[in-house]
């Protein structure tokens, strides 16, 4: 995986609970579907808070996404 | 006062730290800690001061405070990164969310360093030593940077102890260990013994602590008047300051400088500069719902030299002409003639502005200026910054509004325990 921190335009699921679920996003003018997240975990550091997403894409490729609850932003971390 | 259990806990390296974790973060790999890098001042604007440094540039020569440029000259190797205060301030907020979750009494010392009252807290149950190891590995496992904590009944203790050896330990320095953890110690490293300090006690052979706690307090007390007294109280490890959980104001001064284009050499350029210095402090005072009662104005020649002088009001005050008025004065004082590169101005001694005293000899005038600001204000802020600026400004080259960079002091910094 090569590490990015790009930030990306997402489409996610905020269910009743508060659970964050990331669904699709836009990467090089590609929209990319969420497929299947193997881990979420939140990261603090510095202070700052993150969930941190690993997905897999089409069964094979592992890639990261980020949630940066301060700034309500998505970066695309590693693919 | 003895059956109390303090923590003191600092950040190690903090500014790189806190900057290495931010990196890792946003996944650049850059070793801060272990490389030649300094944090510092903007790089492009070519001033700017080193405000923290790696340990292999510590080594190097490479000290908080010097200009980058001299720091270069030191250390060739040296990669110089811009601050980026808002991780700081998070990452300090963050960090002391955490351990108020431990005990509700945490009181802030500075940006990167903390008291904790830890008596009667079930993480010390078992052991002091096991509840600071858990605490210290709790920080870094979360937050990713380590931190020093030291152990003793008293808030000077604890904190002389997270200072023997660094990074990521725990000390304890408890009234028992002061004669052979503490005393052996050269005297510049007690609190409150700075460079001013070391130079009158070497002059008179006082060289470590054990030394200056044996000392003749008298002697002391000619010497360094009632400081002399403390430092001594210090070195006997005797500190009965209490644990103050700080509420309140959130800055301890406010202030704005700029370094001028050119070098002013003209009184009444000066006067403007310092109005329109003036004009922005005091607008951020008043956003704030601050007043203030002492005045500072600092000048810096063109030759580097430093002048300054500040002088303590009867009244609290946020009106601009008032504190213009007292600026130029202070200004008429300090300054003997000769061009100066840079301005500042900066209002301390803060309180509430609704807690405001009212004044016995104020004018009409005073009034009308007091209504006046905020409205002025008010009509900065909807119809842009230069929608109104005073008349003196006109054709004149000069800014209405200087400064505006941020240089207040971080609200819970004190040197006092």
């Amino acid at each position: 995986m090569k590490l990015l921190n790009h930030p990306i335009e997402m489409i996610a699921v905020f269910d009743i609970d508060g659970k964050i679920t990331p669904a699709k996003f836009r990467y090089e003018d590609k929209v990319v579907r969420v497929e299947k997240i193997i881990k979420r975990q939140k990261e603090k550091l510095a202070g700052n808070e993150r969930w941190v997403f690993t997905c897999m894409h089409q069964q094979n490729y592992l890639y990261e996404l980020k949630y940066e609850i301060d700034t309500q932003k998505w970066f695309l971390f590693k693919k | 006062m003895s059956d109390k259990i303090i923590f003191h806990i600092d950040v190690n390296s903090a500014f790189l730290s806190w900057h290495q974790a931010y990196y890792r973060q946003i996944g650049r790999d850059e070793n801060l800690l272990e490389d030649y890098y300094a944090i510092g001042g903007n790089e492009k604007k070519r001033h700017g001061i080193v405000l923290a440094k790696s340990i292999p540039a510590k080594k190097m020569g490479v000290k908080t405070g010097q200009s980058l440029m001299e720091a270069r000259q030191i250390c060739p190797k040296l990669k110089v990164i811009p601050p980026r205060y808002d991780v700081y301030v998070k990452a300090s907020k963050k960090l002391r969310e955490l351990l108020m979750s431990y005990t509700p009494l945490v009181e802030v010392f500075s940006i990167d360093e903390c008291f904790m009252d830890m008596s009667g807290t079930s993480i010390i149950q078992k052991s002091v030593e096991k509840g600071a190891f858990f605490l210290k590995e709790k920080v870094k496992k979360e937050f990713g940077y380590t931190v020093n904590i030291g152990i003793s009944n008293c808030k000077l203790l604890a904190k002389q102890a997270s200072e023997f050896e660094k990074p990521d330990k725990v000390h304890t320095l408890f009234p028992e260990e002061v004669p052979h953890k503490l005393w052996p110690l050269p005297v510049e490293e007690l609190f409150m013994v700075g460079n001013k300090t070391k130079i009158k006690l070497q002059r008179i052979g006082i060289e470590t602590i054990e030394q200056l706690a044996s000392c003749e307090t008298s002697l002391l007390e000619t010497l360094m008047k009632s400081h002399g007294r403390l430092i001594q109280q210090y070195a006997k490890g005797i500190d009965d300051s209490i644990f103050v959980k700080k509420e309140g104001l959130p800055f301890k001064g406010i202030g704005n400088g700029s370094t001028i284009a050119f070098d002013v050499i003209d009184q009444e350029t000066a006067r403007h500069i310092l109005l329109s210095l003036v004009e922005t402090a005091s607008a951020r005072l008043r956003e704030a719902n601050l007043v203030c009662n002492v005045v500072s104005v600092g000048i810096k020649s063109s030759e580097f030299l430093n002048f300054g002088k500040q002088r303590k009001l009867s009244f609290f005050t946020d009106v601009t002409q008032t504190l213009y008025q007292e600026a130029i004065q202070l200004f008429s004082e300090i300054w003997d003639g000769k061009p100066i590169r840079h301005f500042s101005v900066r209002f301390s001694n803060l309180e509430w502005s609704y807690r405001k005293q009212i004044h016995w000899f104020n004018s009409q005038i005073d009034y009308k200026m007091e209504a006046l600001d905020p409205v002025i204000d008010r009509i900065r802020d909807k119809y842009g910054t230069y929608s109104v600026m005073r008349g003196c400004y006109v054709h004149s080259g000069l800014e209405p509004l200087l400064g505006g960079y941020p240089d207040d002091d971080y609200p819970d910094m004190s040197s006092l325990l």
